[in-house]
């Protein structure tokens, strides 16, 4: 704990209910900068509630989130995307709106915006895709774009849910790698997983929700051998299925 | 031939009429379409009917009030919809109804009001005034006021274009980088209010959508780009204006409904006709061969 005046992102005593049911109390949490939480849990074991109270759009019974990171830096990639796939947009464009937040909605974009825009695209592997319309990509293909835009916020609060469902393997190690950096440029990021591989690969911490409460676990605790009786809930749950 | 161009096309507009309806016509087709285009793109696209019916009470009051004044019965158009707006969205965000079940309920409410305070000071002469408009009666106060209205959405839409692009696409990642977000939409919603307002004289409260939406709705078989939508939309309904003006010059037809119907006629043709997504697309559609791409 001597690092807790550094994270960024801390969770005192927090009680958090949906349409009046509670659904996680006495949480504590710190998340520090350059290290990679994994939540995990059950469907309906308060995960997405939880992002959505960091994310401000969940106002807390009790206890509060404190979090340092200003508003245009934090970066929240939904499972059940609010991005409208019919909206004539191309990869680069939706690439490029992760700068709007920080420089403005009336000054147009410089060389320079591109420029990044484009070395972005080249690090994600979708270079080729730069003007190819949002419904046409693949799963895999559009968590790159929306990643993409993470980088170009510069975002320093990074939550995923899910972010490897349905996606491709490749991707998968493209995205690992990328975070993994993000994470070691000093920026804070929550992933949510089900899937026991993701989770060695990338979580260097692991916070548990079970039964309304939250239990902060090493990564190295949930080895191969103890991970079935710890983990039944969540890998019984799917991957594919929603959480609530 | 060229006489007969100069017949159909040029000679018209020797009259002041025409062309004070000719240069409005055309600052609607500049403001309504970009407006449509994101009320289509947002899945929206009845919402623009119901705001044209809620002004609807607020030109009533004006001309009961002040007679036929344009400028007075536009601020009761936009005082009204912007209210029938604000409620509508504060009824929304208090039942957990969404907002066009409520934006519903109020513009049939205010469609009636309006009907019904119409009927009480007016007589159906004035009633068929308001709710079809007359183009070939725009004085010049009225231009000004057309115009203006016009000028002022086409500038503010050019502001706020890269929220409202944001929003369109992502609503919540606008909303997790600012605390404002919400002005986009009221602002928008605002400037809904001010094109119908601005279009009821020339189209009628009822018709005033269609420009507004008929372009919009067709540009989308012609391109599957943001910038192409828009100015395809804006060439579609500066056409449909023009074309309807003078079909109804000629053919002596109301001149709403005639430029609406060509319009209409345009939609027709590009659902049928179109690049994508129409008839024609459907029937000549080949197989691209498959192309190499890495980490798809």
């Amino acid at each position: 704990m001597s690092q807790r005046s550094l994270s960024r992102l801390q969770l005192h005593n927090l009680h958090l209910a949906q349409a009046r049911r509670t659904v996680l109390e006495h949480l504590e949490g710190d998340f520090k900068p350059g290290a990679i939480t994994a939540l995990i849990g059950a469907n309906g074991a308060g995960k997405s509630t939880l992002i959505q109270a960091i994310m401000g759009e969940l106002r807390p019974i009790s206890g509060e989130v404190v979090c340092t990171v200003a508003k245009e830096r934090r970066a929240w990639l939904p499972q059940q995307l609010a991005l409208d796939l019919t909206f004539p947009m191309s990869v680069e464009e939706l690439v490029m709106t992760g700068s709007w937040p920080s420089h403005g909605a009336l000054t147009g974009y410089c060389a320079a915006h591109y420029r990044k825009g484009r070395e972005i695209m080249a690090r994600l592997g979708i270079s080729h895709l730069a003007h190819r319309p949002l419904g046409e990509l693949s799963g895999g293909q559009r968590q790159r774009a929306l990643i993409g835009r993470t980088l170009m916020q510069e975002a320093e609060l990074l939550l995923l849910d899910e972010p490897f469902a349905n996606v491709d393997s490749e991707t998968v190690d493209i995205l690992i790698r990328i975070l993994r950096q993000m994470a070691d440029e000093g920026a804070t990021i929550i992933v949510v997983l089900h899937d026991m591989d993701h989770l060695r690969r990338l979580a260097d911490e692991v916070l548990m929700l079970n039964g309304g409460h939250g239990r902060w676990v090493a990564p190295s605790a949930l080895t191969h051998q103890q991970a079935p009786a710890q983990v039944v809930p969540f890998t019984m749950g799917g991957r594919h299925a929603g959480s609530a | 031939m060229l006489d007969l161009l100069n017949a159909w096309f040029i000679s018209p507009f020797d009259y002041g009429f025409m062309r004070r309806a000719v240069v409005g016509g055309l600052a609607l087709s500049l403001a309504a379409p970009p407006l449509g285009v994101f009320l289509v793109l947002r899945g929206m696209s009845l919402i623009g009917d119901a705001m044209a019916h809620a002004i609807l009470p607020g030109v009533a009051l004006g001309f009961l009030l002040a007679g036929f004044s344009l400028p007075i019965m536009s601020i009761g158009g936009v005082l009204f919809g912007l209210m029938v707006a604000l409620l509508a969205g504060a009824v929304s965000k208090m039942g957990g109804q969404r907002e066009d079940a409520a934006m519903a309920s109020f513009f049939i409410i205010s469609l009636a009001a309006g009907v019904m305070l119409i009927s009480l000071g007016g007589s159906s002469v004035d009633l068929t005034h308001v709710l079809f408009g007359s183009i070939l009666a725009i004085n010049s106060t009225a231009l000004l006021l057309i115009a203006g209205i016009s000028t002022l959405i086409v500038v503010t839409l050019a502001v706020v274009f890269r929220a409202l692009v944001v929003e369109c696409l992502d609503p919540l990642f606008l909303r997790g980088q600012s605390r404002r977000s919400g002005w986009v939409h009221s602002v928008f919603l605002g400037l809904l209010v001010l094109n119908l307002t601005a279009g009821f004289q020339t189209l009628g409260t009822l018709m005033a959508v269609g420009l507004m939406m008929l372009p919009a709705t067709s540009a989308r078989f012609w391109s599957k780009r943001l910038e192409g939508l828009i100015g395809i939309a804006i060439v579609l309904a500066m056409v449909a204006s023009t074309g309807g003006l003078l079909l109804s010059f000629h053919l002596d037809i109301p001149s709403g409904p005639s430029i609406i119907l060509l319009a209409g006629f345009g939609y027709l043709f590009s659902a049928l006709f179109g690049r994508y997504h129409s008839l024609a697309a459907k029937l000549r559609r080949k197989t691209t061969p498959l192309a190499v791409e890495p980490g798809s």
